[in-house]
């Protein structure tokens, strides 16, 4: 009854900063650190992202088979896009600090809409901010990536593992487009330059036979890109309830313990909270999102089955244990939270009368030998 | 009194024990087969390596889940004439210590393969197993049993599998004969696989030995 009653507390004090977050986006000084560390120079591209309109009539782009992927240079750029996308784990300790893939939550390789696509994301970027008033290239927010939902360390600006996840997701775009629009021939080869900014941009090569059916400002919104946006819950969303969907439906793959199904020394199956899952900065912590992410894409291969009120519910209990810290922390959870996270998420608060959540949070970017398991 | 009876199921099996010592070719990390093993060894073998047609390998599978396929014919979930009877046989405790036991005997050595490992990959079969086919929402097989199918937890070893029983598997997760696994997960993805599709993944899983 007590925790109940904790619980309750928790969600009613939690509504206002729902609220807040429609109106409010970053924190002001978010972007005075000082260092040179990409986690630190980067505190500023975590915006929520994007929640988009579904529609039955949506027509999503095809990228082409992975079998088309050109012999040469290029090509070879692409296919280890492919690889790193996928198999995320070899660059443990190099830039990465947990157990998770990329495509662990970017379904298909990146491929599926409605799942964050690599392609949507690629038109997407460079983003402009009007807060810093500053572009944030594509490579800047794989590198938030890296941050935030890798727990690592970001690869530097113009690093190979950064061109060859941005050739991939630039193959894959556009390999799409010019299969929707007919236009023949291999997709364009880019230098390492221009493939790291992304396509939002007047002076990117887009063939005309493209560009005529799509301006720069549709390429940025096409059907499919990030996740769509999950109705509002009947029921403010309640971890309490969402234990009982995650023993029903979610723990079979996901362990009891949220921490994956381990087989060969990989995660098969991704942990969602703990040391060994993406950290308090990662998009994924908030609870709109990962309901997003889970109402479309859970479970595996069966999409849409949970209930609105179920992924919401679900969505919450899965955030509101530890995880690692927030890269962005300095030593003041209380100061992380009022600049961080003013959304829908539990970072520095307690829920059913656990410690408060980022008091007790794992560390950023372990090796892989210090993690107990 | 629990204790006793484990002691008293090894002496039991010391006579037959001895017999798998000089017939076994493989070493185990466990070579005492439990008495309520015996009955089990005849068709999947003493160390669970599996006799073809005649019984499936266990060697390989997690405890955690031959232990929930017992209980999956005791309760009729899935459905097998012959199963139905034996795991009848095998109740209590007993389910807990031949799960164990299997768990524990040797599987062969492979060199695994990762998903990401290959990019194109021309094998339509070795396609489905590590991309999966997402025009049919069809998941990639390994994303859940494993690299190279080696499976862990609930999910069952397909590497080195009799291939007939693979085969037998999927149509029985088609046709709903085989259940018990949580939202139907695997039956939603055998239904989308085709008769030729059901004979290629269960050759190649089968030759991955």
């Amino acid at each position: 009854m007590k925790l109940l009653s904790i619980l309750c507390m928790g969600v009613l004090l939690s509504l206002p900063l729902q609220a807040n977050e429609l109106l409010t986006e970053l924190a002001p000084n978010a972007s005075t650190a000082t260092s040179s560390d990409p986690l630190t120079t980067l505190p500023d591209r975590q915006a929520a992202l994007p929640a988009v309109e579904k529609k039955a009539t949506d027509e999503y782009l095809q990228p082409a088979p992975l079998a088309d992927i050109p012999t040469g240079a290029f090509g070879d750029k692409v296919r280890l896009g492919y690889k790193l996308f996928v198999n995320t784990q070899q660059l443990r300790d190099k830039y990465v600090g947990n157990e998770l893939n990329c495509v662990n939550c970017h379904m298909n390789a990146g491929i599926k809409a409605n799942a964050s696509p690599l392609w949507a994301a690629y038109f997407a970027y460079p983003a402009y901010r009007k807060k810093n008033d500053k572009v944030n290239s594509f490579q800047e927010r794989i590198q938030g990536c890296f941050s935030y939902s890798m727990n690592g360390k970001a690869p530097a600006s113009g690093s190979p593992e950064l061109v060859a996840i941005s050739a991939y997701s630039y193959w894959l775009g556009m390999s799409g487009l010019m299969a929707k629009y007919n236009v023949a021939g291999p997709v364009p080869e880019l230098s390492d330059v221009e493939l790291v900014k992304g396509a939002k941009r007047d002076d990117f090569p887009m063939p005309k036979a493209i560009s005529e059916h799509l301006d720069v400002t549709a390429l940025s919104q096409l059907p499919g890109r990030g996740f769509p946006k999950t109705p509002q819950p009947e029921l403010a969303y309640s971890p309490v309830r969402g234990m009982t969907v995650y023993q029903a439906h979610c723990q079979v793959c996901h362990g009891e313990d949220g921490q994956g199904q381990m087989i060969a020394g990989i995660a098969a199956l991704p942990p969602l909270w703990g040391p060994q899952s993406f950290n308090w900065g990662a998009g994924m912590h908030r609870v709109n999102t990962a309901t997003d992410f889970i109402y479309e894409n859970m479970p595996l291969g069966k999409s849409i089955q949970l209930t609105v009120q179920q992924a919401w519910d679900v969505a919450a209990y899965v955030n509101s244990f530890d995880r690692p810290q927030d890269p962005r922390f300095k030593g003041d959870v209380s100061k992380t939270q009022a600049t961080y996270h003013q959304h829908q998420g539990y970072y520095g608060q307690s829920v059913a009368g656990n410690p408060i959540l980022g008091s007790e949070s794992y560390p950023v970017f372990p090796l892989k030998k210090s993690v107990k398991q | 009194m629990k204790t006793s009876f484990y002691l008293f199921g090894i002496l039991l099996s010391l006579p037959m024990c001895n017999v798998m010592h000089v017939n076994a070719s493989e070493t185990s990390s466990q070579q005492v087969i439990p008495a309520a093993a015996q009955l089990c060894t005849s068709c999947h073998g003493a160390q669970g390596q599996g006799m073809g047609v005649v019984g499936p390998r266990l060697a390989g599978l997690s405890a955690e889940y031959i232990n929930n396929q017992l209980t999956l014919f005791q309760t009729g979930k899935r459905q097998n004439p012959t199963m139905l009877a034996m795991a009848a046989t095998v109740q209590g405790d007993n389910i807990a210590l031949v799960s164990e036991y299997f768990s524990q005997q040797a599987v062969a050595d492979i060199p695994l393969q990762f998903r990401g490992d290959k990019v194109a990959i021309s094998d339509p079969f070795e396609a489905l197993a590590f991309q999966g086919d997402w025009s049919r929402v069809i998941p990639a097989c390994t994303s859940c049993h494993g690299p190279s199918g080696v499976g862990g937890g609930q999910f069952p070893r397909l590497a080195g599998q009799e291939v007939s029983y693979l085969k037998t598997q999927l149509l029985s997760w088609q046709n709903g004969t085989r259940k018990g696994d949580v939202d139907n997960m695997m039956g939603n993805i055998a239904v989308k696989l085709t008769a030729a599709e059901i004979d290629g993944l269960s050759e190649f899983f089968a030759n991955i030995k």
